[in-house]
């Protein structure tokens, strides 16, 4: 680990802070001073930012491999035949 | 201002059955067959339907529509007895941490660059329909359909801490899955040092 890092106006952060934020920093679930002090700490360390990099590059795979959406053309016609029975008027 | 029905049911159409596809891809992910999602996806519509009056004006009518249906799948799960509370169990610091070990690992492994191959996308599609139900749905929620954790939170009917710490999990889990399917495929040795608990 890395002693922790500073930049003018951020408080140091050490490597163990920075990579245990990593999810929510990449979440952007940070509060503005937390993400702050990670992006100070990733632009000049070079391990933490190996670390975010490849989260990143793994979640935009995660997020790739389901974004097919399915053709609902006949389970719409199905979901609309059980609203009609329920006093449903279809738009189209 | 009260709708006619002609009126109601004209917007149910516009706004509702627009998100259609987009909760059937979630019904899937959750059921993990065609046939189940499909009537999932009914039942969801139905019980939005009928309870049409309750929607709240200018709310997000996708995040209504996928907790309708993510509650209609939990108690099918409650009715199965398959619903697993261990995953509240997780704590999210060390799944963060657990996680960048492992990555730390594979770098020394050499394989963590497969994560970016183009061909993996099946093999991550499988990685998360074999999660838990409890994980999955986070994953879904937060990976792939972008919700902050406060919006799953409000889909999934737990906190928000929990929402964190069972996301973190699963993608503690999905990434030691993938490395081993990096590993079984033949992509590095099998005594390479995929595991996290090798860098403790």
């Amino acid at each position: 680990m890395n002693p922790p890092i500073s930049l003018a106006g951020v408080a140091p952060i050490d490597c163990r802070t920075a990579v245990a934020r990593l999810w929510d920093f990449l979440d952007e679930e940070l509060d503005a001073i937390r993400l702050a002090e990670v992006e100070a700490h990733v632009a000049l360390c070079a391990r933490c930012a190996e670390h975010y990099r490849f989260a990143r590059a793994f979640l935009d795979a995660v997020s790739e491999s389901w974004q097919e959406i399915p053709d609902t053309t006949q389970l719409r016609e199905r979901v609309v035949e059980t609203l009609t029975r329920q006093g449903f008027r279809d738009g189209r | 201002m009260t709708m006619s029905p002609v009126e109601r049911d004209s917007e149910f159409d516009r706004d509702a059955l627009s998100c259609l596809p987009e909760v059937a891809r979630f019904a899937r992910s959750l059921t993990r067959n065609a046939v189940d999602a499909d009537d999932l996806v009914q039942e969801t519509y139905l019980r939005a339907y009928k309870g049409y009056a309750t929607f709240q004006r200018g709310a997000s009518m996708r995040r209504w529509l996928f907790s309708i249906c993510h509650h209609a799948w939990m108690r099918h799960l409650e009715v199965r007895k398959r619903v697993l509370l261990e995953a509240d169990t997780a704590d999210a610091t060390a799944e963060t941490l657990s996680a960048v070990m492992g990555h730390a690992a594979a770098q020394r492994a050499g394989l963590d660059r497969f994560i970016t191959d183009l061909g993996l996308g099946p093999a991550i599609k499988s990685a998360i329909e074999e999660l838990d139900p409890a994980f999955r749905s986070i994953v879904m929620l937060v990976d792939v359909e972008g919700m902050a954790y406060a919006e799953a939170a409000a889909v999934t009917g737990v906190p928000v801490g929990t929402v964190r710490s069972r996301l973190f999990r699963a993608r503690r889990l999905l990434q030691e899955r993938l490395f081993a399917h990096a590993r079984d495929a033949g992509i590095v040795p099998a005594d390479s040092p995929t595991s996290h608990s090798t860098d403790r």
